[in-house]
């Protein structure tokens, strides 16, 4: 088994290998194409960049992004509903005579687009991809699990990663639902991956449905050397809590949107690195659009660097991020970025904007015994200025210990904390704690 | 070697249920679930021979605990897409146009759509016939989201789970949308085995277009579409049909060879012979 480390030593190729000055030259590079093709010959952004007054012709550096036009899914949903159609002008390579294409639908509750995709996406976005798992330790060897929903982009996505690395495939029924878990402790024990990507609140319902047949977590993760969790922010503590419940020794994040940002842990875990081979991404303030300095929060916007089926520029997708550029001991020429959550989840409380990440990570950070607790964050409380968490009561010394994270919110955040604690709550709110009102939370249980 | 047939004895699951007359007694999905039962550790029942790694591995969806697994090597995905291909053809369907899912994505009607949804199957049924493919997620909530890739997707036919008729029609009508004189035809199926012909009827109201029946056994990789014109279902030349004595019928496919599928019983059934007008030389079951 290859430690970590030298996991992290083994590029994937080349581009790997690129100095950050050169991968930003290289970006540079990438983008100027893309934007002069997208002005010629993407009928949506010719339209923007007139607009906005942008000339392709002029983009020299990564400096001047600022000149490009922001899109979000507002703009990409009200150009659909002009023209009635899921084509609104970002589609390369598609026309009268294209080969046919694939669909896939956008996540998220704002509304559904549409990502095209076309041969040329498969293989570009499939080999960026290969570069993502092979950063978070997939290596060949035992089956591939394929659970994405054939809704998702991901899903064209897996079959091209296990034919890239030669790996069998496993193909489990339903869909990635929380009902479903069961048939997916059943492929991992019948498959033994050593690599699986999951949803982050599936693992806990992995873990549920194998208590219920009677099988350990660590039984069921047996032979699984790396694990990679998606659709949502972990944080340090979430990640011991994954291994210590899994007895994987690689917990890996990977964080993305459907249309085209991805990142991924190395095996430093310490941010996220953008994939650059098709992505490229900023974070700024979105009042000014200014570029934000590293550590700073803001909007994470970002460009596709080639060019094939839905091409997202600039674009905005409402996750909000902290971008590190400093050099990464793992060697890895592209920055770090952290997607910490939605803005729709973002909420005011004393004299700071907040998101569910913050409090999870500062619930750990003060009682580190509370690692990968699961919470809800009340409306109701927020409405009266104050946080009020329900919080899955700990086994041991529970009021000790909540009594101690209300005294260490209170102080980190300067608001009024109450914890109450329930017996329990739904495993899809295991991760990062949902905002709900009371009457939801008790509901969903 | 393609033409050969598997050596059945040397299948645990075939070995044990061997004849007098060198070929397996017909079995069901609950002779396959027991298998699996008894024999824990096989993922594959029996049907995989023992320490063979397929390339494509696929838990049948309509298995109870423990789910079962059947096998595919290529180019046994491509052959089964065919199957698929030549029904939405039989239906029609044109070059340049969509055809829309509203299922799991894991089910093979999906799954065969697309060289994209799976791994080691070079071209699925849109590939082979020029077609788009999109697919919504096969759960009731999801009805709405399947409403609005009508509108602005436009598919010409809409293949979807029969659970998810009522659903759908439901957010159709909620969103003052409707499928008549938009989509074509429609064709719902069960997990395992057919619609009745009166929720077809059924369908079809609700959805204001022709809804055709789909034949599905993915134990057996079954998939046979109900024909608009004598109401059976044409049974692909890669399948082999055989009337057993309780008025049932039993299923051979021609082209699974790492899973071998002989002699599946799908139950009650009658080989209604060849001679429709649309495609002369089928077989045809009614069921």
């Amino acid at each position: 088994m290859l430690k970590p480390d030298a996991i992290a030593a083994e590029p994937f190729d080349d581009l790997d290998r690129l100095s950050p000055a050169e991968l930003d030259r290289w970006w540079e590079r990438k983008l100027r194409a893309v934007f002069k093709a997208a002005a010629r010959e993407l009928p949506y952004y010719a339209q923007r960049f007139s607009s906005a007054g942008f000339d392709p012709a002029g983009f020299r550096t990564l400096a001047d992004l600022r000149g490009v036009p922001i899109s979000t899914k507002s703009d990409l949903l009200a150009a659909q509903a002009a023209g009635g159609s899921n084509a609104i002008g970002i589609e390369y390579g598609v026309g009268p005579g294209s080969a046919p294409l694939t669909l896939s639908l956008s996540s998220g509750t704002a509304g559904t687009t549409f990502i095209t995709h076309t041969a040329r996406w498969r293989r570009l976005q499939g080999r960026s991809s290969c570069r993502a798992h092979w950063w978070a330790g997939l290596r060949p060897g035992t089956p591939l699990l394929i659970s994405a929903p054939a809704w998702h982009s991901y899903a064209a996505i897996q079959p091209f990663i296990a034919m890239h690395f030669g790996m069998p495939c496993g193909i489990v029924s339903g869909t990635f639902l929380p009902r479903f878990a069961d048939r997916i402790v059943d492929a991992m024990v019948a498959m033994r991956p050593r690599f699986i990507s999951m949803f982050l609140p599936m693992v806990f319902s992995v873990l549920a449905a194998a208590k219920q047949k009677g099988v350990r977590g660590d039984e069921v993760f047996a032979g699984v050397e790396s694990m990679v969790v998606t659709g949502a922010p972990i944080t340090p503590g979430m990640r011991d809590h994954l291994r210590q419940l899994t007895r994987v020794k690689r917990v890996a994040e990977i964080a993305g949107t459907s249309e085209n940002l991805l990142a991924v842990d190395c095996a430093r875990a310490d941010g996220l690195h953008l994939v650059p081979d098709t992505c490229h991404a900023e974070v700024i303030d979105r009042e000014t659009a200014r570029p934000l300095a590293d550590g700073e929060r803001g909007a994470a916007v970002h460009s596709s660097v080639v060019l094939a089926g839905s091409v997202y520029l600039r674009y905005d997708g409402g996750d909000i991020a902290v971008m590190n550029h400093s050099p990464c001991p793992c060697g890895l020429p592209s920055p770090r970025i952290k997607l910490l959550g939605r803005r729709e989840d973002s909420f005011t409380i004393g004299a700071q904007s907040l998101l569910p990440y913050d409090v999870q990570l500062a619930l750990e950070q003060e009682v580190p015994e509370l690692n990968g607790s699961a919470c809800v964050i009340t409306r109701e409380g927020l409405a009266e200025g104050r946080l009020r968490l329900l919080l899955i009561e700990p086994e041991r010394s529970p009021a000790a210990l909540l009594e101690a994270a209300r005294l260490g919110l209170a102080r980190k955040f300067d608001v009024p904390v109450e914890i109450t604690p329930v017996r329990d709550l739904p495993l899809r709110f295991k991760g990062v704690p949902p905002i709900l009102s009371e009457p939801e939370a008790v509901e969903s249980l | 070697m393609a033409n050969v047939p598997p050596d059945l004895a040397q299948y645990p699951f075939y070995r044990a249920r061997m004849q007098n007359d060198g070929r397996p007694a017909p079995w069901t999905l609950t002779d396959l679930e027991e298998f699996a039962r008894t024999h824990p550790g096989d993922p594959f029942a029996g049907r995989a021979l023992p320490g063979v790694k397929p390339k494509v591995a696929l838990q049948i969806e309509a298995t109870a605990e423990p789910p079962v697994w059947t096998a595919l090597n290529p180019p046994e995905p491509d052959a089964w897409a065919k199957v698929l291909a030549r029904m939405w053809a039989r239906w029609g369907i044109a070059r340049g146009e969509t055809i829309g899912f509203f299922d799991y994505g894991s089910s093979p009607l999906v799954l065969l759509a697309s060289g994209c949804y799976v791994a080691y199957l070079g071209r699925g049924a849109s590939d082979r016939l020029g077609l788009s493919a999109i697919c919504n997620d096969g759960v009731a909530a999801m009805a709405p989201r399947m409403a609005g890739i009508v509108e602005a997707v436009k598919p010409a036919a809409v293949v979807l789970r029969a659970d998810l008729v009522a659903p759908f029609a439901s957010a159709l009508e909620a969103s003052g949308r409707v499928l008549t004189g938009r989509v074509r035809w429609a064709a719902m199926a069960e997990v395992e085995g057919v619609p009745t012909r009166a929720s077809a009827v059924r369908a079809a109201e609700a959805l204001g277009v022709p809804v055709y029946r789909i034949l599905r056994s993915d134990a057996a990789f079954l998939l046979a579409g109900e024909c608009p014109s004598c109401r059976m279902f044409h049974l692909d030349r890669s399948y082999r049909a055989e009337s057993l004595p309780a008025g049932e019928v039993a299923i051979t496919a021609g082209f699974a060879r790492s899973c071998p599928a002989v002699r599946y019983n799908i139950g009650a059934a009658r080989i209604a012979g060849r001679g429709c007008a649309i495609e002369p030389s089928e077989e045809r079951i009614e069921c």
